[in-house]
């Protein structure tokens, strides 16, 4: 993309005298704001969402006051933030707790630089795109410690020491997971990642249910990988049921607590950045990233009426265990799937990939994220070493051999 | 291989934090998770409620005793109220009474809303609190249809009522428990049963009756335990003895009996039997009756003292008045459940996790201004 840019900016007469290693500079830093705009608005739109989302599981109206029904309230809080005291707590080691928020921001969003959005729309495709996300979101824990221990009170000591062993307990998991999906694919590569999951498949190669070819269908061990990804990767971003690091009704804020104002923003902005990360790598790795779930337009127009039947089951499922109508869902969806059948267009636009599928997909897992956070309790430290430990990780070592085994008996590796 | 022992650490919980139920402090001694002693700190809110008591007429008091237990203002007043009226040996009208029972229960409900909803938000769960508290707002609304305050009511007074109920109110006491039931079957699905939440809760802190009759609890916690003490059926006052109510045990279904679980559950449990108390006593209530016909000009009890107990919901509050004759208590002594209820932390939180402690705290529901007083 960064060539591509300077490309474009050196195909201007008036520019194409700075030269090819200057405009490849300019570029470089365009894109690198680009990412930084995108993060720091998509924690906008997700602070938004999520307080809606919650204010919506618990019977709330949320955010209503500033803005047409509150879209603007995250914006106010933000500026909010911008304006506060600035307050260093003079016990405080200074440096590692002014760079202590830093550390976390930066290492939440340089990872995005290897996150394939579309085809064309990445920052830098590397051939070791997986193994930088995984190493570079690890880091993230280096600036929780140094905040925590900067601040020189007890619970965030707690916090930080807390989080220090989560996140790198949870880490080895996460990395055997990812390494069944990398034995498939063969390569580190995001960008070949997607392209290894385009087309129509059977799900589990034998059972004849035409689905996408996405790894999630791959093979059953494949489909609990999914699962433990997800579970693995909320505990690393210290989301609940895992957000012992901060868990508010013990440790106060954890290691957040001496923190206000803009470095408090900070932190906050790169939490929603490492749940947008987690979300985008669920469906880069199993999801097919920016493929499209429809091979072809006819698939877009069949697919969608099979979501409508599920949609119009649901209704059905809803009315008869609540009593309660809920429309919205089977609407939506009858909207859509007339629209695909109305206008090819429409259906062909469906069935390509791009951005809005990567979006779509990523939504969902946030979404999910968002759900866990407002029905589960908290899990108890050393109930959160077990689920590691003894459970997620023997289930990874497993899933890792499974993966093999399968390759082997549906013949795409051969000895 | 024993348990590796680090340098010990004073934590200071509170008396700002967000888990300890209001201003008290808690002094942790911790080793690294583990909490190997715990002292509370009180008196964080003292407003020397039983010297004010001394300087104040009896019916001046009614107020100041809805302030202690703020979240079951009605059970203080209702206690305090009975407490003078045994003294001078003042017969209610029966509607009077029924009208008591039925806002006492009410107020155990919100009580133990605020309880149950704490409960969960101690161990990270959010929503069902808020849930809790969507029913206490239906509860509030009615009393303050009856008696125009929402927190603290200065309802019931010596010898009946401030006013009788305004029209409408039966119908509506009706309308939310027809649908209470099926709320409380929301919390279980949501709280009781997560697998999570009984992670957190069963088999942590548990308390054995001996221990819990040791330190003096009462109440929903003693009653997790196993005991079966209710003062509204072990010693029936008001008219407690015509309504026909279980009184729910600690069973240890998901761990052992008087564990932080079973706290939380008796507290479920006892919601759905004052609303089939409320039901009862809504059936019986008779239509006629002045509510303020007992109500005495004068209020000087004789010469003597006095113990009289109650069941709050929080677990047997007692008054102690010892009266000269005159207008003024010579000593007004509060026996507050939740301070002897809090006074047990040391013992069955000891060598638990931070965690675990605050799971403990919130199971044993304390309210710091009838501890402090």
């Amino acid at each position: 993309m960064i060539q591509l840019l300077a490309n474009w900016i050196l195909s201007f007469d008036i520019l194409s005298g700075m030269g090819n290693s200057v405009a490849w500079g300019l570029s470089l830093f365009i894109v690198a704001a680009l990412i930084f705009v995108f993060v720091a608005a998509n924690a906008i739109v997700l602070v938004y969402i999520e307080r809606k989302v919650s204010a919506f599981m618990q019977v709330r109206l949320g955010p209503m006051r500033v803005g047409k029904f509150g879209t603007l309230q995250t914006v106010a809080d933000a500026l909010k933030l911008l304006q506060k005291e600035d307050i260093i707590p003079k016990m405080a080691d200074k440096v590692l707790f002014i760079i202590g928020p830093w550390v976390i921001l930066v290492a939440s969003v340089v990872t995005f630089a290897a996150i394939p959005f579309s085809d064309t729309l990445l920052a830098a495709n590397m051939n070791i795109g997986l193994f930088y996300v995984v190493s570079i979101s690890s880091i993230v824990v280096l600036g929780i410690v140094m905040a925590g221990w900067a601040s020189n009170n007890k619970w965030s000591l707690y916090g930080a020491m807390r989080s220090a062993a989560q996140i790198i307990s949870y880490e080895i998991p996460v990395g055997i997971t990812l390494i069944a999906v990398v034995a498939v694919v063969g390569s580190l590569n995001l960008q070949t990642m997607i392209q290894a999951q385009a087309g129509t498949g059977n799900l589990f190669h034998w059972i004849p249910i035409p689905l996408p070819n996405w790894f999630i269908f791959h093979s059953p061990f494949l489909f609990i990988a999914a699962f433990v990804y997800l579970i693995g990767a909320t505990a690393e971003i210290n989301r609940t049921p895992f957000d012992i690091p901060e868990s508010e009704s013990e440790l106060v804020a954890g290691f957040m607590t001496e923190f206000s104002g803009l470095r408090w923003a900070l932190f906050f902005l790169s939490e929603y950045a490492n749940a947008t990360l987690v979300a985008l790598l669920v469906s880069i790795i199993f999801l097919g990233g920016w493929q499209s779930p429809f091979a072809d337009y006819e698939g877009a127009q069949i697919g969608f009426s099979v979501i409508t039947l599920v949609a119009i089951m649901w209704t059905l499922f809803v009315r008869a265990k609540t009593g309660r109508l809920s429309v919205y869902p089977l609407g939506l969806s009858l909207v859509i799937t007339i629209a695909a059948w109305l206008f090819p267009g429409f259906a062909i636009w469906m069935a390509s990939p791009g951005i809005f599928w990567m979006l779509m997909k990523a939504g969902t897992i946030i979404f999910l994220l968002m759900w866990f956070r407002w029905t589960f309790p908290r899990l108890r430290v050393d109930q959160l070493m077990y689920v590691s430990w003894k459970v997620i990780l023997p289930l990874s070592l497993i899933n890792l051999m499974g993966v093999a085994i399968w390759m082997w008996l549906t013949g795409e590796i051969q000895f | 291989m024993g348990r590796l022992h680090a340098e010990e650490m004073v934590l200071n919980m509170g008396p700002q934090h967000p888990s300890t139920h209001g201003v008290l402090r808690l002094k942790l001694r911790t080793d690294g998770e583990i909490v190997s002693h715990i002292e509370p700190v009180i008196g964080y809110l003292h407003r020397s409620f039983e010297k004010h008591a001394e300087n104040l007429e009896y019916q001046m008091i009614t107020p100041f005793t809805g302030r202690c237990d703020y979240l079951a203002a009605i059970g203080s007043e209702h206690g305090y109220a009975m407490a003078v009226e045994k003294m001078m040996g003042i017969e209610l009208p029966e509607r009077v009474e029924y009208l008591r029972v039925i806002f006492a229960e009410f107020q155990r409900i919100a009580s133990h809303l605020v309880a149950v909803g704490t409960f969960g938000l101690d161990v990270g769960a959010i929503t069902p609190f808020i849930y809790c508290f969507r029913e206490r707002e239906l509860i509030l609304d009615l009393f303050e249809m009856a008696s125009g305050a929402r927190l603290l009511y200065n309802y019931i007074w010596i010898g009946g009522l401030a006013h009788d109920v305004p029209p409408g109110f039966v119908e509506k006491a009706y309308e939310f428990l027809d649908a209470f039931d099926e709320r409380v079957a929301e919390y279980n699905q949501i709280l009781t049963g997560n697998k999570i939440f009984i992670e957190r809760a069963a088999d942590i802190g548990v308390m054995t009756p001996e221990v819990a009759i040791n330190y003096g609890v009462t109440g929903p916690s003693l009653r997790a335990s196993g005991v079966n003490i209710d003062i509204r059926r072990t010693e029936p006052y008001s008219i407690y003895d015509r309504f026909d109510f279980d009184v729910p045990l600690g069973q240890g279904l998901q761990g052992t009996i008087g564990d932080s679980w079973d706290r939380y559950y008796v507290r479920v449990l006892e919601m759905n039997e004052s609303a089939k108390i409320i039901r009862q006593a809504l059936d019986q209530l008779p239509v006629e009756g002045d509510v303020k016909s007992a109500i005495p000009r004068r209020i000087r009890p004789p010469k003597g003292e006095i113990y009289f107990r109650s069941e709050n919901p929080r677990g047997e509050l007692g008054y102690y008045i010892v009266s000269n004759g005159k207008n003024v208590p010579l000593r007004l002594k509060m026996r507050s459940p939740a301070f002897s209820n809090l006074s047990v932390i040391n013992e069955i939180g000891q060598g638990w996790m931070i965690s675990d402690v605050i799971a403990i705290l919130g199971s044993l529901d304390i309210v710091l201004g009838e501890i402090d007083r």
